[in-house]
């Protein structure tokens, strides 16, 4: 130890080293590598906390005009999707039943964790049963829950870094998947399954399976959920989300609260499909039970085969095809084993859970045609054209080309009138008119001049066609045509309209485009007590309009009333049998306990005439596998919702049914408007230090359709980019010669500012003179 | 040492080249506006397009004041090329006086060469609008938001209004980010007769 450092001994001056200068020089050399550094790394700070600036949310926009978005093909700015996409289904028929798998792989083709989001065309109709999210070999699988819980469940395991679906129906038609937590180069496969009853229409069986839609025009004016008025705590459905996490295109507004999750950006199909996004590949197993007279999809090529045991096995000719128009397959037995009647059951054994033993039964009955010829009534029809921008493409050309075609049927003794809209709804002429040749010539000349601009403001144009015509004035029979896509948003406030003004008219629906709202068409046909028929392009005009003629003109059943047998517990849907028209025949599923014997008898008045149609139950059922039952819970639940609409969703009778369809739901394992089907795997999979990166997937512009983009501008020229490079490199160069720049730098200032030291003051002067 | 000298001298060449080309940007925004606002003068006067010098690709549409600024003359467009010189009208949008079925105004410009002062609007502050006419129009500021242009598109709507866009966050270094800023002003109904 020194006692020296403690004593505090005295040291001679001379002992004592003193830093000189060189040493002060050195060591100030020395740490400019350190300085280096810092620039470096201040340099890094400023930069990043530069480029890290981004928008926490959106502020507020508590405007704005009506909610007409107009937009102008810009071709510009085609942007690639995180995400890829590819389908494939798997379509088992069986008798009335079709069983769906529906597989969609969403490949991450990006460096970052993504969230997929996408919105999910099905048809109409379908109980969806099923979810599943398939990593390799494992297979998670679904449950359902209610819809609030079902969210809530997906973004813990969302925040959590665990693999989730999420399924939620925004329309029957319309659902929202989205996928948490797909690792960068990872594909996570998700499969929905949905069972469906076959269509049977004028001796032909179809099925349709969407692949995209025609986006929607949204009316009403913007309104923010966040800024809504709380009804009594009843805001989860708009409340729950908040708009930085929209990924749609539109706003939400007082007429659709869901506005930004039923519209999914659009890219064209091409675009898509160059870089091997958006394929389907579609594989059918038809057992029709009948021999086929004819097989056919109007919108892709199919190859077909034959096997054994009399089933087909159908598939796409080319493997696969864009997902860009909906997939269509009809097939029809031959005219002499045409049946009248079918029946299909499905036993079920009580559940402990308050479900007492059954049958499901699923029920074709064909009323007889008539065979007279009956006198035609004179009709008063108005047509109803849809030239919003949507119908842009071969839209508008289809239905101009029906409603010529419309037109050249009418009779002399008829009267009719054109009504077209828009933004806003134009009647051709103020009252409707006699089809005389010069009205009609006139509309037609009119017609040809129709081009698609603006908006679908439907409702104006529902209440400008249900006015037209005064009930029980005339012997007229009323009929209104609507040609249109349906794209719109507000669907059941149309249907509630339509069922308040509808008087004693009858509406029918032409569905034009590659996409389009099936689900509108169906149910607007339903509650207007018409038919309603699709038209996907411009060569079916014809045939399509054909039949829509056929069920204009000729008689329909009426009166019909279906008697089961004595003893039986029947629950049957559709609840009150609609009239049938010419080709259609009467679809029913329905619950029943007890003894199946006896017969059902279905009668009828047609063309005047009564009829009874029998169908023994005890041996006609042919028991198939499950399926029937979720298939009249989802017709159950659609009959609820319809029920609902009378009394609005958020009055006591509306929130009494909505608890009645939150049970079924819950007991079938249905997806419905209140249950959502969410699967979460339990392991943690991102780490924590990651981020998720949002991103919703395109849906495919329909074929045919025109894309309805306007792209921002760029709007940044780099200037702050720029100046920071500019200066990064002047300090450089700077520090590099800093001795030499100082040195220049002081000679140049001291050339132009003169010394302070050896000037004299202004005062020193004053005095100087004073002396 | 040598390569020092050289090194440096390369840097400060560089150096100098950015903030060459970060001053030329700004005098081409400050300098054109001189030459299209006297463009926009002579089209008041003579109601003829003009073309702010002979070989540009964009002309003088309308005039726009922001609160506490010089007023900025809108070009047509909004490519590249007009932003560079002034705010431009977007393509597909509409002006007043136009005619025709009335839309949104939609007007973009750089945030850091001329919407910069964007982030000061507040709802209420007036911002007014010359037309060809040379009559102005005022609007209302009504608010402000921050779409991401991957996922929204520009939300054109039939009726009068004016959207103001320019690039978001206001200080970011990164040119092309997806982020914009939106201010929208709704049309008060009273014309005011400001002469500047």
């Amino acid at each position: 130890m020194n006692r020296a450092l403690f004593s505090g001994q005295r040291i001679p001056r001379e002992y004592v080293l003193l830093p000189t200068n060189e040493y002060y020089r050195r060591r100030y050399r020395s740490s400019r590598r350190g300085r280096w550094w810092l620039l470096f790394a201040a340099a890094l700070v400023v930069f990043t906390a530069a480029m890290g600036v981004r928008a926490e949310q959106a502020v507020d926009l508590n405007n704005t005009e009506s909610g007409d978005l107009l937009f102008t093909g810009v071709g510009q700015g085609a942007y690639t999707p995180a995400l890829h996409l590819a389908s494939r289904a798997r379509i088992g028929v069986r008798g009335l039943l079709a069983k769906v798998q529906l597989q969609q792989e969403f490949a991450n083709q990006s460096d970052d964790w993504q969230e997929a989001i996408y919105v999910l065309p099905l048809p109409e109709q379908a109980a969806v049963t099923g979810l599943e999210i398939q990593i390799g070999e494992r297979c998670i699988v679904g449950k359902v829950r209610e819809r609030a819980k079902a969210a809530k469940i997906y973004k813990a395991a969302l925040d959590a870094g665990k693999r989730a679906a999420l399924l939620e129906q925004q329309r029957p038609n319309l659902f929202t998947s989205k996928v948490a937590n797909i690792a960068p180069g990872e594909t996570v496969r998700v499969q929905i399954r949905y069972r469906q009853s076959v269509n049977y229409e004028s001796g032909t069986f179809g099925l349709h399976l969407p692949t995209t839609l025609t986006p929607r025009y949204i009316p009403g004016e913007i309104k923010l959920p966040g800024k809504a008025t709380p009804s009594a705590g009843r805001k989860e459905e708009a409340g729950a989300e908040l708009m930085p996490d929209s990924s749609g295109w539109a706003l939400p507004t007082d007429q659709v609260a869901d506005a930004h999750k039923i519209t999914p950006p659009m890219q064209p199909a091409a675009e898509l499909s160059a870089i091997g996004s958006h394929r389907i590949t579609i594989a059918v197993e038809l057992e029709g039970g009948l021999p086929l007279a004819e097989i056919s999809s109007p919108y892709h090529d199919l190859d077909l085969n034959k096997r054994a045991d009399g089933r087909y096995s159908i598939k796409l000719r080319k493997g696969d095809a864009a997902m860009d128009r909906d997939f269509i397959l009809r097939w029809r037995p031959r005219p002499a084993s045409m049946p009248r009647a079918a029946l299909f059951t499905e036993q079920v054994a009580a559940v402990e859970g308050g479900e007492s033993p059954g049958t499901y039964l699923q029920l074709l009955l064909i009323p007889p045609e008539s065979r007279r010829a009956t006198r035609q009534l004179p009709r008063e029809v108005v047509y109803v054209i849809d030239t919003s921008g949507s119908m842009g493409g071969n839209s508008i050309r289809q239905a101009r080309e029906s409603l010529q075609l419309a037109l050249s049927r009418l009779q002399p003794s008829d009267r009719f009138n054109v009504i077209e809209f828009n933004s806003r709804a134009r009647a051709f002429f103020p009252r409707p008119v006699a089809a005389d040749p010069a009205n009609i010539q006139r509309v037609r000349t009119q017609l040809v001049g129709l081009q698609a601009s603006g908006g679908t403001e439907m409702a104006a144009a529902l209440r400008l066609a249900l006015s037209q015509q005064m009930p029980g004035v005339d012997e007229l029979v009323h009929q209104v045509v609507f040609i249109t896509d349906g794209a719109f948003g507000n669907e059941r406030a149309l249907f509630e309209l339509m069922t308040r003004l509808l008087g004693d008219a009858r509406l029918f629906t032409v569905g034009i485009g590659s996409a389009p709202n099936r689900h509108f068409m169906r149910k607007a046909a339903q509650f207007g007590r018409g038919a309603s028929v699709t038209i996907g392009d411009l060569g079916e005009v014809q045939e399509r309009m054909q039949a829509l003629f056929a069920k204009l003109e000729n008689p329909l059943a009426t009166e019909l009333e279906l008697q089961w047998p004595k003893g039986l517990k029947v629950e049957a849907y559709p609840r009150r049998i609609p009239d049938l028209y010419d080709g259609e025949p009467l679809q029913l599923v329905a619950r029943v306990e007890g003894d199946l014997d006896g017969e059902i008898q279905l009668r009828g008045r047609l063309a005047g005439v009564q009829f009874v149609q029998k169908l023994a139950l005890g041996k006609g059922g042919s028991a198939t596998d499950t399926g029937i039952g979720s298939v009249w819970a989802r017709t159950k639940i659609a009959s609820l919702r319809d029920q609902q609409l009378q009394f609005g969703e958020q009055s006591d009778p509306g929130q009494a049914l909505r608890g009645q369809i939150l049970r079924l739901a819950l007991e079938h394992q249905l997806a419905s408007p209140y249950t959502s089907f969410v699967a979460v795997e339990e392991r943690v999979v991102r780490p924590q230090g990651q981020g998720l990166s949002k991103s919703p997937l395109p849906n495919a512009v329909a074929r045919g359709q025109v894309l309805q983009r306007q792209t921002y501008p760029r709007t940044a020229a780099g200037l702050s980019a720029q100046l920071l490079a500019a200066a990064g490199l002047l300090g450089l160069a700077g520090l590099l010669r800093w001795g030499r720049a100082t040195h220049a730098l002081r000679r140049c200032l001291r050339r132009l500012v003169p010394d302070v030291r050896r000037a004299r003051s202004w005062q020193e002067r004053q005095l100087g003179q004073v002396q | 040492m040598r390569w020092r000298t050289g090194f440096s001298a390369v840097l400060l060449a560089a150096g100098l080249w950015q903030l060459g080309g970060a001053g030329w940007l700004l005098v081409k925004a400050h300098l054109a506006q001189y030459l299209v606002s006297n463009a926009w003068e002579e089209r008041i006067r003579t109601g003829v397009r003009a073309k702010p010098w002979p070989w540009a690709d964009t002309w003088p549409v309308a005039r726009l004041r922001l609160p506490g600024e010089k007023a900025l003359t809108v070009l047509s467009g909004s490519s590249g090329q007009a932003l560079a010189f002034g705010p431009g009208l977007v393509e597909g949008s509409w002006l007043p006086g136009q005619g025709g079925e009335p839309r949104t105004t939609v007007i973009a410009a750089h945030r850091d060469t001329h919407f910069g002062s964007l982030a000061q609007l507040k709802p209420g502050t007036p911002i007014a609008l010359q037309d060809s006419s040379g009559r102005w129009r005022s609007f209302r500021v009504v608010g402000a938001r921050v779409v991401d242009s991957d996922r929204e598109q520009l939300p054109i709507m039939a009726g009068p209004g004016l959207l103001l866009v320019t690039c978001y966050p206001f200080k970011a270094v990164d040119a092309g980010g997806p982020l914009r800023y939106l201010v929208y002003a709704e049309p008060l109904p009273g014309e005011l007769a400001i002469r500047l």
